[in-house]
Parts: structure tokens; sequence; C-alpha cells
């Protein structure tokens, strides 16, 4: 069932994030994502996320498709041009993917190949609206497909925006709106009663909003997120908890657990756990927020 | 030098259309040498302007200058003694002077009168073609002085692709294969050995694809 027909159900979706591996082994990405089969609604399959050379989202989605795991597979500005692009959406609907999730992409700068060429033949909402248009059985040539893709879409947007920046976010919600985007999910969400002041200028009856929970390894990282990450804030005592905590795996799990706990009283649609590298914790993770 | 040609002139109507005071603007460098937006091409198309203005029975007052550059401050501040009489310029500039006249005169609004396309030459009167597309590292010493990037359709780097036909290219029978002209060139200078040479993969980051780019030269800075 795709995630559209889950939102509009009223379910509490629990989407995880899922690398795929820097190398041609997809044994331990499958290993893992089989840990949390059935106790999320799909996986997001990320597409080289920070311009860093991965496999791709569409070769991580047909490995968890084969597994009976839905995915969501990440379709990127970055690095294809249209025809690459709507190649790879129809490839993925043949695949049994129904979930498709359009972003921006990190510029290659800040990648592992900052020598390569950036593509951004489409931008964003370009994207979107072609994704839209092969739902409704055509190319951007206007040419009739034969099988007609239908997705459940979604996007990305950036919670920690404010002033003019949260005003231009919630022009580009609109657009995404237009386009028939069904969801979008926002960057981590660690400072709720900042994150709340976001929420309340979007209509969730209209989009389903699903906040990034990222699962912190360390106060070393959770300082270096909070310092140098644009629109995330991570509280002080988020910070000195995991210092002081005896077991600070745990207490990372804990946090993360407490964040989801919170996004779900709050009403959301849900929330899309990341945990970077620790994909085999997200089962303690979903525990400890008895889901 | 930069290529540009000149924008229909129903586009230039249509970014004008709601002001009553306008000023052209010509450039005396590149356009004036592809014929786009020179001293004559403003004069033309003040003309233009004028008489549509006058079909329609509104008065509208059209000024003409021509800057000997629009991409440096020192000439563009020769308008600013009068810009404020006008409320809208049309800068028949490449794309760069247009940006730095909008740059300098914020409150003013800047309309391009020309569709910038290349850096590139003259072939003859009334034909210019692509030479160069900026990418910040120049190849030219290993290709014979001609350069793939630009005249390439693929880009290629070693050798031509199969889609080269007697020494044309698959996408027009009048374009001339890069590679044909490397080898040709690579044959006259004896030099075929440095076609044969592997090229290693370019690193784009110098190009466009690397973000906004700036040159900063310390020695010549005041």
């Amino acid at each position: 069932m795709p995630l559209k027909e889950k939102i509009a159900a009223g379910k509490f979706i629990i989407l995880g994030e899922f690398e795929p591996p820097k190398g041609a082994d997809f044994d331990s990405f499958i290993t893992d994502a089989n840990l949390v089969k059935g106790r999320v609604e799909a996986l997001v399959v990320p597409e080289m996320a920070n311009a860093v050379l991965k496999a791709s989202s569409l070769g991580g989605c047909a490995c968890l498709e084969r597994e009976g795991i839905p995915s969501v597979f990440q379709v990127c500005c970055r690095d294809r041009n249209r025809l690459a692009l709507q190649a790879d959406i129809l490839s993925a609907a043949a695949l049994g993917v129904q979930n498709i999730m359009a972003v921006n992409g990190v510029e290659t700068r800040f990648g592992d190949h900052p020598q390569t060429r950036t593509v951004n033949d489409l931008d964003l909402i370009e994207l979107i609206e072609t994704v839209q248009t092969l739902s409704q059985g055509k190319d951007l040539a206007g040419v009739e497909l034969k099988g007609t893709p239908g997705f459940s879409v979604g996007s990305t947007i950036d919670a920690g925006a404010a002033g003019n920046l949260l005003d231009i976010e919630m022009e580009r919600l609109e657009k995404m709106l237009e386009n028939g985007v069904d969801y979008v999910i926002t960057n981590p969400v660690f400072d709720l009663r900042r994150f709340e002041q976001f929420v309340k200028r979007v209509d969730t009856s209209k989009i389903a909003v699903l906040p990034t929970v990222l699962l912190l390894k360390s106060a070393g990282m959770a300082r270096y997120i909070d310092r140098n990450m644009r629109g995330i804030t991570i509280p002080p005592d988020t910070i000195r908890r995991i210092q002081k905590a005896p077991d600070k795996v745990q207490e990372c799990i804990r946090i993360a657990a407490e964040t989801i706990k919170q996004v779900k009283k709050m009403g959301l649609a849900g929330v899309l756990i990341s945990t970077v590298g620790w994909e085999s914790k997200l089962p303690s993770v979903l525990n400890e927020a008895q889901l | 030098m930069i290529v540009a040609k000149r924008k229909p002139i129903e586009e230039i109507i249509e970014e004008v259309q709601a002001y009553d005071k306008i000023l052209l603007v010509g450039c005396n460098e590149c356009v004036t040498v592809c014929e786009a937006g020179g001293k004559k091409e403003v004069a033309v198309l003040a003309s233009a302007l004028r008489m549509h203005f006058m079909n329609q029975g509104k008065e509208v007052k059209i000024d003409e200058i021509t800057l000997e550059r629009q991409c440096d401050h020192e000439y563009l501040e020769e308008l600013r003694n009068q810009i404020d009489q006008y409320d809208v310029v049309v800068s028949l500039a490449c794309g760069v002077g247009v940006q730095f006249m909008a740059e300098k005169y914020m409150n003013m609004p800047v309309m391009p009168g020309v569709d910038t396309c290349f850096m590139g030459v003259t072939e003859e009167r009334g034909v210019w073609s692509e030479r160069c597309q900026g990418c910040g590292t120049c190849m030219l010493a290993k290709t014979g002085g001609i350069c793939p990037v630009s005249r390439c359709a693929k880009r290629l780097f070693n050798g031509p692709c199969g889609g080269s036909t007697n020494g044309h290219c698959e996408i027009d029978k009048n374009v001339i294969c890069a590679w044909q002209l490397i080898i040709d060139r690579m044959k006259n200078l004896d030099k075929l050995e440095d076609y044969e040479a592997l090229v290693p993969i370019k690193d784009w980051s110098t190009e466009r694809a690397g973000g906004p780019r700036k040159v900063v030269r310390e020695d010549v800075m005041q």
C-alpha cells in the first residue's frame, strides 16, 4: 500500500532511512533491513546523501522490494538529467516501488567527488512536476507511456528556517502541494518547542509532515551538528544528557525514542528515523519508543 | 568575445511596456563586434520602440547611450547623474553587463536587450561560432589548440565517438567533428603521439559545476 493511503487511514507512519553501501556488497544492508521488516511502513533509500558516492537509491530499493520491504525511492536533481530521471522513475515503478521522494541533493563540492559536473537539469519543483506528468501517462516530451507509474510523492522541507527563509519555504510547500506532493520530510528535529512553531505554519490537513528523528551517536556529534548545521538546534540539556550517561549509546537511543513519542503526541503523520550507519540499532529505537 | 543575439522586439516591448521613460544602453565591446548591442543596434531598437509606442498613442521618452563597457565600474558610473531621469533601463550588453548595471543601480529596473549566447569568434560577417566554455582548466596545449569542451558535442577527451562520419558530427552534417580537426592538426604539427596518450578524467570543479566562480589576484589588487 502506498504511503498516501496509509497516511489517509490515519496510521502513524514510521519510516527508516537506509543508506546503500559504498560498494557492491549489499549483505548487511539487506540483513539490517530485515530486522525491521513489518515494523516500519517503508525504508527511505537516500540517493548519495551529502554527495558521497554510494550505490544508487534505485539499486537499494530494488533489493528491499525483492525482500518484500516497501521502499521510498529518492530522485535527485543533482546527478541526472530529465532523460535519466524519467527512465529511473519508470524503472522504479516496474520494480514495485510505490513511494518516491524528490530532493535537490547537496552540492557536489561537499562530497567525495568534487571534480564531477553537477547536472541540475530540473530543479526540485520541476522534478516533482515530472513525477506528476509521468503519473498522468505521459513523458516530458508529451509522448504517451506504455504503462503509467503511480507513486505516493514526497519531498523535503527545512523545518529550521526562520523569518524570510521560512516564508520562502512555505511558498515552496504551496508549489509542492499544487504538484501533488503527499508528504514532506523535515531535516532532523531535536528542539520540539521550536519545531512546533514551524508546524503551526503548515496546514497538516493538506500535507503530511514527517520530521526526521536523527539517532545521535555521541555528545561530540551532537555538538558538531548544533554548531555547524544550519537550521538544526540541539538543546544543551540533550548534549549534557549524553555526556553524563554511563551508557551513551543507550542514552542516544532513549533520546531518539522520546522525540518520536513527542512527535506522535503532536498528532503529526509520522517520523523518519535516521540512524546514519547504525541501521542495526533501529529495532532498539523502535523498542524504546514502544512501536 | 562574448557573442550575443538581439532579442525579439516583442519580448523587449513586453519588458518595457509599463514604463514611460526608457534608457537604452549599448556596450562598445563584444556586443558591438557581434552586432547585437552596440550604438547602431541601440538606435535601431530605439526607432522600433518609438514606432511601437507612437502606434499605441502613448508618449514615451526613449533615450540612447552607449558605454565603453558595462562590465567595469568606471564606465557604468557615467550614468550616475542621469539614470534617475528614467524609470527603466534596457541594457544591450551581455548578461554580465545587465547584472553589473542592476547591482550598481539597485532601485532601477534593468532589462536585457540581448540573449547572451557564448564565447566565440567571427567566422565571417554575420556568422559567429563558439570556441570556449570557460571551463577554468585549459587543455588546448594537449589538443592542438582545438577545444573538445566547446567544439565536441559530447565533450569527449579521448578521440571521436562512433557518430563521427567523414569528418562531420552526428548532430549536424554542417558541424565539423572537433576530433577530426584535432587529429588533422596534430598530424600537421607532427604530434600524433600526443593524441594517442590517454587524458586523465577531467576535473570539472573549475567549471560552473563548482558554483559561481571568482578570480582573485592579490598582486594587482589596490
